[in-house]
Order: C-alpha cells, then structure tokens, then sequence
C-alpha cells in the first residue's frame, strides 16, 4: 500500500511534517513497516481543505493532525486487513 | 571572458578596532576582472583610508584601460602622508585578469601570493621592476580551469606573533599550511574559512594586525538554469520546459505544481522524498533528468537567506555562512547557485497558485517575484551573471 502525503508550500504550513511523524510513528506501533510505503507528494491540487493523503490512488480530504490517528484507522489498518 | 573568476575575501580586523587597514577592491567586466588587495600602515581609521584608496584608485584606473606606472604614480602622489610616521605607504598586490585568462600579478611589499594549477604549488616566475622607486614585482601566465591564487595580508604571516608564536606563523608556514588544504581539493569557501579560523586561533581570537585572505578560483562558465512556478498562460509549459530541459548545466525546479509540469512533459514521475533534514522546509523530490527539485516560496525565502547572509555586512555572519553543510532543499539550492554556477537563468512562470489565494496563508504571487529578484541581486553581488525572463 503507497501513502502519499501532500507536503506542498500551502500544506508544509498546516503541518505536513507533523502527519508524516504521526504516520510513521502509526506504521511502527501497527508493524506495518513492510506493507504501507509512505510518500510525499507535492501539491495535489487540493490545497483549500485539510491536508490530502493519497491512499493507493483514492485522495482522503481534511486531514489534519487532531483527525489523523482516525484517518489511520479507517483507511490505512482496516483496508490491510 | 574565458572563465568565470569566482573570489571570494574576508578580513579580520585588528582587534578592538572597528574599521580594517586591508582592503579588497574586485571590478569585473565583460572582458577583465581586477582583484586589488591593500594593506595601510599601522591600523583603524588611518590604514582604512590608505588602503581604501590604494586599492579603489588602482581597480578602477585598471580597470579602465590605465597603466600601472599612472596607477601608481597616481597613488603616490594622492595617499595622505600619516603625521607620526612622515609616510604615505600602504602595500598592494593586484591581480588582473583578462578574457582570455592572461593573468597578471603586480605586488608590491604585501606576502608574495601562492598560485595553484591542478591543486599542486604552480611556480610564477616573478621579475623584479622599478616604478617610481619602488621595487615590484611582476609575474603573468596563462590562466587553466581549476587554478587557483591565495593571497593574504601580512597580518596572516604574523599570527600569533609574540604571544602563542615568538615569530608569528610566518611566510613558509602559512604556504605549506595552504598547499595542504588546497591539496585536498577543498572549494574556496572552505579554504579561506579554514586559513582565517587558524590565524584567529594563532591570535587567540584577539588579531594583533589586520588579517586579510582571498581566494581565486578560475573556473569554467557553468550555467544554472531555474524554472519557478507555472506559466501564465498553459501553452506555454511545453515552451519553458524544454527551455529548461535543453539548458547547460545544472536544471533546478522549485514549486510543487511547476515539477508537476516538468514531470509531464518529459514523462516522468515526481518522487518526493519524506526525509526532512529540518521541519522549517518541506522536503526535496527528484525527477530524472533534473538535477535538483525543491518546493517553492517557502525553500526559495530560505534559500535567499542564506544568500543573504553570505554577502552579509556584518563580517560574523558571512563568516558562519561561508560552509553549507544541511541537506534541506533552500541550503542545497544556495549551495548549488552559489558554488556551483556562473551563469544563473531563472525561467518565472506568473500564473497565480489557487493554492495561496486561501488568506490564512502568508504565501502570494508578488511574494515569489519578489524572492526571485532578491535571489538575483545578492547572485550578482557574488559575481554572478543572472537574468530571469517571464512567462
């Protein structure tokens, strides 16, 4: 599974570094280190609402770092499974 | 010219005085480059006029196609004699350079400069003449790529002189000192860092004497060539890209929806690392093919401070900016203009990002024109030559 994080300029701003600490602090806890290959990505577009992830192509709107253990769960540990 | 002359110099001043008695004048033209390196007698306000004058005099009168017995003549008859010593004097040395990389050392009662070629001592000879009574010394050769000229104060030879050192650091010192630097292939940023943090060590970071060091580097004309954001009007994406592709030199993009576009015209994908040297700035992304991909405004601010700081006023600060060691986007792409190229293009696409019209944010279009302009005018403080065209 590919995880891409935007960390664009407008996203850089609102936090991007903090969602890819959280993430990687996520797949560690999960032992998910071999399955979710986590990326970045430069402006998707997307810039107006939260931060977007890209989760093997389907784009996950307003993330943001009080959301983001939820975003985890929903989309990344349940689909692994 | 046949070479870019990159040069970079930094004094220590005799300690508690707030002016220098060394001077270094650089005029470059199209077709000559003139480094003037004066020492004024004795130190502060007095030296700083002597050598203030010696050295501008002298690169101008040079550098305007005068001779150097009218330079001279011209300097002995105009330097203010000082009161307590019944002397006009301060020492010089000039290095000239024209466009086919005929270089000229003229020198005059300052430490005798080391030349390098291929990074081992290269022997000049010097032929001694006469010009209105003083003994000076003459030396030409033809410049290759990669030579290099350290010339320094006689402040550098009397390092440590009567505390640390009974004889100072003295000449045949300080050139093994520099042949063993030089030897390693260090660029010279890090030469002239390492030979003033030694002198300032040698003095116990207290300079007895004006010390002064510059560095010469001859070098091939390397263009760096920089496309930042997207084109106005989208039909010119394909136009900006392959000028960019189809460039000498190092291709650098900064901004994440103009790599987008460089991506896809050349069909290629932009992978964009998660490794942040620094969370100030987001992190940096490769295309193949381009040698350096950053995001934008926020690495180009960064990047221009930096810049900022190398050609600071303040002495501490250029002097702490003279390494750049970081990995992050702006420190890599400050590095690679500065070090790296000669010739710097900034391609400026005007469109406006959707993305920064959200007012939470402090990022805006006329913000990035501005970073571009900023990072062009300290390019040229350094020597540089820049032009940025818009589209």
């Amino acid at each position: 599974m590919i995880v891409k994080v935007c960390v664009g300029s407008s996203c850089h701003l609102k936090g991007s570094y903090l969602i890819i600490q959280r993430l990687q602090e996520l797949i560690k806890e999960n032992h998910l280190e071999d399955e979710v290959q986590l990326k970045g990505s430069f402006c998707m577009g997307k810039c107006i609402n939260g931060i977007p992830l890209e989760i093997d192509g389907q784009i996950v709107l307003q993330v943001g770092i009080t959301n983001i253990d939820e975003v985890f769960e929903k989309y990344i540990l349940k689909k692994g499974e | 010219m046949k070479f870019f002359v990159d040069e970079i110099h930094e004094s220590l001043n005799h300690f508690g005085e707030e002016l220098c008695g060394d001077k270094v004048e650089v005029v470059r033209q199209d077709d000559s480059f003139v480094m003037v390196l004066a020492d004024g007698l004795g130190s502060g306000v007095k030296a700083n006029i002597l050598s203030t004058l010696t050295s501008k005099i002298i690169a101008t009168m040079l550098s305007e196609g005068g001779t150097l017995d009218d330079a001279v003549s011209t300097i002995t008859a105009t330097l203010p004699v000082c009161s307590e010593r019944n002397l006009a004097y301060s020492t010089f040395t000039i290095i000239t350079v024209d466009k086919d990389g005929y270089t000229n050392i003229t020198e005059f009662d300052n430490p005798l400069c080391v030349v390098y070629r291929d990074n081992k001592p290269f022997y000049v000879n010097r032929e001694q003449i006469d010009v209105f009574g003083k003994n000076i010394y003459v030396s030409n050769f033809m410049a290759e790529t990669g030579d290099k000229i350290v010339t320094f104060s006689d402040g550098v030879v009397h390092a440590g002189v009567g505390s640390l050192l009974d004889l100072g650091w003295m000449y045949d010192n300080v050139v093994r000192y520099v042949d063993d630097i030089v030897k390693k292939g260090n660029n010279i940023r890090s030469i002239l860092r390492d030979i003033l943090n030694t002198v300032s060590s040698f003095y116990l970071d207290k300079p007895g004497d004006d010390s002064t060091v510059s560095v010469i580097e001859f070098k091939k004309s390397v263009k760096g060539t920089i496309m930042v954001g997207p084109p106005m009007k989208k039909e010119l994406d394909y136009e900006v890209v392959s000028k960019l592709i189809h460039s000498d030199g190092f291709k650098i993009v900064c901004g994440g929806t103009t790599s987008q576009i460089v991506a896809n015209a050349l069909n290629e994908e932009v992978e964009v690392t998660i490794d942040y040297d620094s969370p100030q700035l987001p992190p940096t992304a490769t295309i193949k093919g381009i040698d350096l991909v950053t995001e934008g405004v926020l690495t180009l601010g960064k990047a221009v401070q930096i810049l900022q700081e190398m050609n600071d006023e303040d002495p501490d600060k250029r002097l702490k900016s003279l390494a750049i060691h970081k990995k992050d986007g702006a420190s890599k792409l400050a590095k690679m203009l500065c070090e790296e190229c000669t010739d710097v293009s900034f391609l400026v696409g005007r469109a406006i990002n959707p993305a920064h019209q959200n007012p939470d944010l402090p990022i805006s279009l006329n913000l990035k024109l501005q970073l571009v302009k900023e990072c062009a005018v300290q390019l040229e403080k350094m020597g540089k030559r820049v032009n940025i065209t818009y589209y």
